[in-house]
């Protein structure tokens, strides 16, 4: 009860966010954005039917009308339909959210777990060429661009001039096998691009923790290495760990997905996105950038509570 | 005389916070390695602006797809153009972008951080804090996609999406510095003696903070450089002239019909340049910051 008061109090103090994240997009991507007027009237239209398309749009009403509208649109989850091809966007969301979560969940999931991994063995081994081996790795893994991974990685393993395993591009997927069949080549790329940085950030904390007087405390009592470093440093790494990894998520659904659903061509929503703004598609693009917001705000508050959860001196005031 | 001679080039207790940085920085080989890379990359880059090389990159000079001769030392690309003289003038490019939001991004962050530390709990703390949150909840290529297309093909507009939204990590680090440093006695005295706030926060807090800056310069330098090469790609970059990114896209084609010449070199230049910052810029670090937890 006292985390459901919490969470509902945390939620309005999110408002402002949701509000000003909306505003922004909305003035950039709507307000400033292509004009779809003369796309959809015909060639020698008359005034009239221009400005009946404008109507039809929306473009005629003033500007404050059309953002609480948006805002309206938000609260009930009803963006409406599609500019360009009169779908529902809810259904267009249905369609491809799915295809995006199924496409970068295992990527995101395994570069985290191997990412805290290899900083465990990093700290572990502090100074030693294990640990240097693994950060100087990190850092060429920092220092190649996503774009290049991912060329480089289709060419290796999916062309006809490298091993030929696994699918060029598309989305026919009907089972278990084309699944994985065409999540691998993407699923490595983004393991391979998220580890370097991954690694390095885990590892400064958990080389933190290991500085702690409790630590050493527990280190002259005879503590097993491995009790040591799960029990003693990764637990208490958590907060930081997970902070980490739950910002990310917002931005990965959406962001992160962006350029590998373009460059292998699967229709996820990064690149229904991408086209409605190429193309002016406003109903998506405030569906869109909207439910991030809120997502962003759920994230905050889910984090605060996973804080509680894994230090019970954290209290939710 | 000799063991005295040894013992003046030791950093001195009253040498300053850069003397130390400068006399450590000097001691970490890789870092004066990295730093070397760099400064030729930099030289490259001069010279291109300077109009001493790298001019012929848009010359449709040989056949297409031409493989490395004394001509085209690199092969030409799709079209005829010479590859090697696109890598070299693109490196101009690179800096154009990472120098202009790294500058302009540190100036911004810098400021705005100070101000909102040095205001903490007022409502100028929270109006940039509330910033801060919007500007980092949006999706960075929405929003980069969104101001290009507001500004209508302004060949500026990557800059201008990509220094507001890279300002909000350094104004962070600089915000908690600040509400650090302002309750030294530096500061006591400095109110003290009636100085104005304006004062207070930009000449005596805000050189403090300069080792932070510094290092938050290179790395969202390395981050624009890389942020470019995708928004490149994805048709938002670069207008007019051509980059690294702008040669990855165009080779896309290319490696599905087996000619990897050009997306090699833009590759290899694009990850030497970042591998040495990223390099230079821990060394940098290591050598500002001394609780910096390394090996």
């Amino acid at each position: 009860m006292e985390m459901l008061q919490y969470a509902l109090r945390k939620f309005i103090t999110g408002i402002p966010l949701i509000i000003g994240v909306t505003l922004i997009s909305f003035l950039l991507m709507v307000y400033f954005g292509p004009d779809k007027t003369y796309e959809l009237v015909g060639k020698n239209a008359t005034e009239e039917q221009i400005q009946e398309i404008r109507h039809q749009l929306g473009y005629d009403k003033p500007f404050v009308a059309r953002y609480l509208e948006y805002l309206k649109e938000l609260a009930t989850f009803d963006f409406g339909y599609s500019d360009s091809t009169g779908e529902r966007v809810n259904s267009i969301l249905k369609r491809t959210v799915p295809i995006s979560l199924a496409l970068i969940t295992p990527g995101f999931v395994l570069g985290n777990l191997l990412g805290i991994a290899l900083a465990l063995v990093a700290a572990y081994y502090r100074g030693h060429w294990l640990d240097k081996l693994i950060m100087g790795g990190s850092v060429v893994g920092m220092s190649v661009s996503f774009l290049i991974v991912i060329i480089a990685f289709q060419i290796l393993l999916s062309s006809n001039d490298g091993l030929g395993w696994f699918p060029v591009r598309g989305w026919n997927v009907y089972s278990f096998w084309d699944y994985l069949r065409y999540i691998t080549v993407p699923t490595l790329a983004t393991v391979f691009v998220a580890l370097g940085y991954n690694t390095r950030f885990y590892r400064a904390v958990i080389v933190e923790e290991m500085g702690r007087d409790h630590v050493r405390t527990a280190k002259a009592f005879g503590t097993p290495p491995g009790e040591l470093l799960f029990k003693h440093i990764l637990k208490n790494a958590m907060i930081p760990i997970i902070t980490r990894i739950m910002f990310s998520i917002p931005l990965v659904v959406i962001s992160g997905s962006l350029l590998v659903e373009s460059y292998f061509g699967i229709p996820g929503v990064g690149k229904v996105t991408f086209d409605a703004i190429t193309t002016g598609d406003q109903p998506i693009l405030k569906a869109v950038v909207g439910i991030t917001a809120v997502l962003f705000v759920i994230v905050l508050i889910l984090n605060d509570i996973f804080y509680k959860l894994v230090d019970p001196r954290v209290s939710l005031k | 005389m000799n063991t005295l001679a040894e013992e003046t080039s030791l950093p001195k207790e009253s040498e300053s916070l850069w003397g130390k940085a400068w006399y450590k920085f000097r001691r970490d080989r890789t870092g004066m390695i990295a730093l070397g890379v760099v400064i030729f990359f930099m030289f490259i880059a001069l010279g291109v602006w300077a109009g001493l090389w790298g001019s012929g990159w848009s010359n449709v000079g040989g056949d297409m797809w031409a493989g490395p001769s004394p001509e085209h030392w690199l092969g030409t690309n799709i079209i005829g153009q010479d590859i090697y003289s696109r890598a070299i003038y693109s490196t101009k490019t690179a800096f154009e972008v990472g120098m202009v939001v790294a500058i302009l991004s540190t100036i911004l962050g810098g400021i705005l951080g100070a101000l909102s530390g040095y205001f903490t709990n007022s409502w100028v703390d929270e109006l940039i804090l509330w910033l801060m949150g919007v500007l980092d909840s949006i999706p960075f290529y929405l929003f980069v996609a969104a101001i290009a297309y507001a500004l209508q093909g302004y060949p500026y507009s990557m800059h201008i999406a990509m220094i507001a939204t890279f300002w909000t990590t350094t104004a962070r680090l600089v915000r908690g510095e600040v509400i650090k440093l302002k309750n030294f006695e530096f500061v006591e005295a400095a109110r003290a003696i009636g100085l104005p706030q304006g004062k207070i926060i930009f000449r005596h807090i805000m050189p403090n903070t300069f080792h932070i800056l510094l290092v938050q310069a290179t790395i969202v330098f390395v981050g624009a450089i890389k942020s470019e090469v995708i928004l490149s790609f994805l048709g938002l970059g670069v207008v007019d002239g051509v980059s690294w990114g702008l040669m990855i896209a165009e080779s896309t084609q290319e490696v599905q019909a087996g000619h990897y010449s050009n997306f090699l070199t833009a590759s290899t230049f694009l990850f030497v340049l970042v591998m040495a910052f990223n390099m230079f810029s821990d060394s940098l670090q290591d050598a500002l910051d001394p609780k910096k937890v390394s090996a």
